[in-house]
């Protein structure tokens, strides 16, 4: 046949722009993609439709093709991840809403980038700490452990741009004392302790700040509150443990 | 695992490969023939539609790969075949129940595509 040489030719191009299939699916399907490339350019020959036209055609249908599935082989491995950017993009669309009707809320980009980069950093470490893991205690007590590390930061921001506070450099003195920890030690039991001693550490704080401000209340009831979160998540890091075994 | 492809509306992609296979287990380029005839030659599938809708096809358990390997028809060459599953019919069978069941609200409006030629 005069057209086999061109459909050879044609056939070594579209072989080399199935490369750009992932792997897995080119194993599995690129002998039958190319085995349909070669029937379909082999029907516009017997039919005499241009070859150079189909053979283009072809090209770029499986062109998109490509795009649509590496796109969602991305979407679909990097689904939680998308979605915490997703979510921190949508938390910092409050307060830039919020700038449009009142006064009240004036954030400058600092402000902005701040907050960003300790959203995406919760999420991010929560997603690291999930992946690490695969009971649901473990993912719990990231969580919460989370949560808690979160709420210091942004009250130690919100109150310390206000005023000079040093208090506030204690809380966040708290939460360096419990990052140390998860770093010297990402195991659960390690993680049980390191959380705890941070509980230990915030009541320590407490008693400073009473003794600084003389405000019992106050201070006790933040405090206890930021204690109870240490505790459920050592409590909840202990339970990892003891189903890691 | 059977996904949510399997439990439909399916798209018109999977419905044309579902009905293509309907009948007997084809390859690659016979899908798209049978889909073309099918369709009175409305829809043509390319090689990048019709893979990637066989690849989630076969994740959702609607089709899977046939041990046949020869088509006497076309020549000796190796070929991939497909076939559809029991979940696959199940699948197709739904979706064309839904069909029936929009036509039929179509015939008791009495609509019909001559009823828009004219504009309502």
């Amino acid at each position: 046949m005069e057209y086999e040489p061109s459909i050879r030719r044609y056939r070594f191009w579209y072989a080399k722009l199935l490369r750009l299939y992932s792997k897995p699916f080119r194993e599995r399907f690129g002998e039958g993609i190319e085995q349909t490339f070669n029937d379909l350019l082999r029907e516009c020959a017997e039919e005499d439709r241009g070859l150079f036209g189909c053979a283009l055609g072809i090209f770029v249908e499986t062109s998109e093709g490509i795009l649509r599935e590496n796109l969602a082989n991305i979407i679909a491995q990097n689904k939680r991840l998308i979605g915490i950017i997703f979510a921190a993009a949508l938390i910092l669309l409050v307060p830039l809403v919020a700038m449009q009707f009142t006064e009240e809320v004036n954030w400058d980009l600092f402000d902005f980038a701040f907050m960003g980069a300790l959203l995406l950093g919760v999420g991010l470490t929560y997603e690291l700490a999930a992946r690490r893991a695969g009971t649901m205690a473990y993912r719990a007590a990231a969580g919460v452990a989370l949560a808690a590390a979160f709420l210091l930061v942004w009250l130690n921001r919100a109150v310390g741009t206000e005023e000079d506070n040093s208090a506030g450099l204690m809380f966040l003195g708290v939460l360096v004392a419990g990052i140390g920890a998860i770093i010297a030690r990402f195991r659960p039991k390690g993680m049980a302790r390191a959380l705890l001693v941070t509980a230990l550490a915030q009541v320590l704080v407490a008693v400073m700040a009473m003794i600084a401000w003389q405000q019992y209340v106050e201070v006790l009831i933040l405090n206890a509150f930021f204690v109870a979160l240490w505790i459920g998540s050592a409590l909840l890091f202990r339970r990892a443990a003891r189903q890691h075994g | 695992m059977p996904s949510k492809e399997a439990n439909g509306p399916l798209t018109p992609a999977v419905l044309h490969i579902l009905l293509a296979l309907s009948t007997r287990e084809r390859h690659g380029y016979g899908i798209m023939k049978q889909v073309q005839a099918d369709s009175q030659r409305k829809v043509k599938m390319g090689p990048g539609t019709l893979y990637g809708s066989l690849s989630r096809m076969i994740k959702a358990g609607l089709i899977r790969e046939s041990d046949r390997r020869i088509d006497p028809e076309m020549d000796d060459e190796r070929r991939v075949y497909y076939k559809i599953t029991g979940l696959g019919q199940m699948a197709l069978a739904a979706e064309l129940e839904r069909y029936r069941e929009v036509v039929e609200v179509a015939e008791h409006k009495r609509l019909s595509p001559e009823a828009f030629a004219h504009g309502i």
